[in-house]
C-alpha cells in the first residue's frame, strides 16, 4: 500500500512538471504568435488553403481556423453566427464541423501528448492531413447523397 | 528625460501587447495546466489501483486482439475509452500508469486526439446543427483508422 501510495505520488509529480514545463511556455508563444504580422499571413494563406483543397466557401476560414487554434467550445459559437451572417448551406457547416470534430485546439491538445513522449510529425501533422482527407470524402460522399436524392425526387415528380 | 519619453511614444502600444500577450498566455497555461491536473491526477490514482487488483489485466486480455490491430498492448483500451468518455486529459493519466514505447504513445495519441469528449463535444456539435451521436462514432472509428494507419507507416520508415 505504502508502495502504491509512493509511486503515485511520484508519478504525478513527474506527470505534473512535464505537462508544466511544457504547456505553459508554449501556450504563452501561442499568445505572441496571434499578435504579429506572421498570424495574418496565415489567416489569408489559410482561407485559399480551404478553399482550394476541402472545397469550402472562403467565408469558411475563420470558423475553422478559429477552431484549429482554440478549439471546439469557442468554435461552436462562431459557426452558428457565421452561417447566419454569410448564409453558408448545410454541406459548408457539415463539412466544417466534420474537420473541427477530429483536430480542434491543435497547440493546447498537441502538446499535452507530445510532453508524454509523442511525436510531433504524427501527431499535428499527419493527423491535421488525415482530418482533411476524412473531410474532403465525406464532403464528397455528403454532396452525392444530396444530388442522387435530388434526382430521384425529380423523377417522383 | 526626452529619451525615454521618445521611446514611450514610438512604440507605445507594442510593448503593452507584448505584456498582454504575456500574460494571457500565461493565464491560459496555467489555466490548462490547472484542467489537466484536476482530470489527470484521480485519472492516474485510479489506473494505477485498477491495475493492482488486476482489473487490467482481464481488460487487457479481452481486448488485446483488437488493440493489436493498433501494435497496442490491450491495457491501452483503457485510456482510449477514458478519452472518449471523459477527455484527454483523464486519458493522459490513464496512460501515465501504463508502460508504453515512445511508439504506441505517439499512436495512441492520435487515436484519442482525433476522437474524445464524444459526450460533451457532441453536445457542441449538435448545436450547430449536426448529429452529435454519429459523430461519435465517426471520430472513433476515424481515429482507430488513423492510428492504424500511422502504425503501419511508421513500421515503414
Amino acid at each position: 500500500m505504502g508502495e502504491l501510495l509512493r509511486e503515485f505520488v511520484e508519478g504525478s509529480l513527474a506527470l505534473l512538471l512535464r505537462v508544466f514545463v511544457i504547456v505553459v511556455p508554449v501556450m504563452v508563444l501561442l499568445e505572441l504568435f496571434e499578435g504579429s504580422r506572421p498570424f495574418r499571413a496565415m489567416v489569408r494563406s489559410w482561407s485559399r488553403l480551404v478553399g482550394r483543397w476541402l472545397g469550402m466557401r472562403e467565408e469558411a476560414a475563420a470558423p475553422t481556423l478559429i477552431g484549429l487554434l482554440f478549439g471546439l467550445a469557442y468554435a461552436g459559437g462562431v459557426i452558428v453566427r457565421d452561417t447566419r451572417r454569410h448564409n453558408l448551406g448545410r454541406r459548408q457547416v457539415f463539412q466544417m464541423s466534420v474537420f473541427l470534430s477530429m483536430v480542434h485546439a491543435i497547440v493546447e491538445d498537441s502538446v499535452i501528448f507530445i510532453s508524454l513522449g509523442a511525436s510531433v510529425l504524427w501527431v499535428v501533422v499527419y493527423r491535421a492531413v488525415w482530418a482533411a482527407l476524412v473531410t474532403v470524402i465525406l464532403g464528397a460522399v455528403a454532396g452525392a447523397t444530396v444530388r442522387w436524392r435530388g434526382r430521384r425526387q425529380a423523377d417522383d415528380r | 528625460m526626452p529619451a525615454e519619453t521618445d521611446n514611450d511614444a514610438a512604440p507605445p502600444g507594442r510593448r503593452d501587447r507584448l505584456r498582454r500577450d504575456v500574460v494571457l498566455g500565461l493565464k491560459a497555461g496555467v489555466s490548462t495546466f490547472w484542467l489537466l491536473a484536476r482530470f489527470m491526477i484521480p485519472a492516474y490514482g485510479v489506473t494505477l489501483v485498477l491495475e493492482r487488483l488486476g482489473v487490467i489485466e482481464t481488460l487487457a486480455k479481452a481486448t488485446a486482439p483488437v488493440m493489436s490491430l493498433l501494435g497496442l498492448p490491450g491495457e491501452a483500451a483503457l485510456p482510449l475509452v477514458v478519452g472518449y468518455v471523459l477527455n484527454i486529459y483523464a486519458a493522459v493519466g490513464a496512460m501515465q500508469a501504463l508502460s508504453l514505447s515512445a511508439t504506441q504513445i505517439t499512436v495512441l495519441a492520435i487515436a484519442i486526439l482525433i476522437g474524445h469528449n464524444l459526450i460533451i463535444e457532441g453536445a457542441v456539435l449538435h448545436r450547430a446543427g449536426m448529429n452529435g451521436f454519429a459523430f461519435g462514432v465517426m471520430r472513433a472509428v476515424a481515429g482507430l483508422a488513423a492510428a492504424a494507419v500511422a502504425n503501419l507507416l511508421m513500421g515503414v520508415f
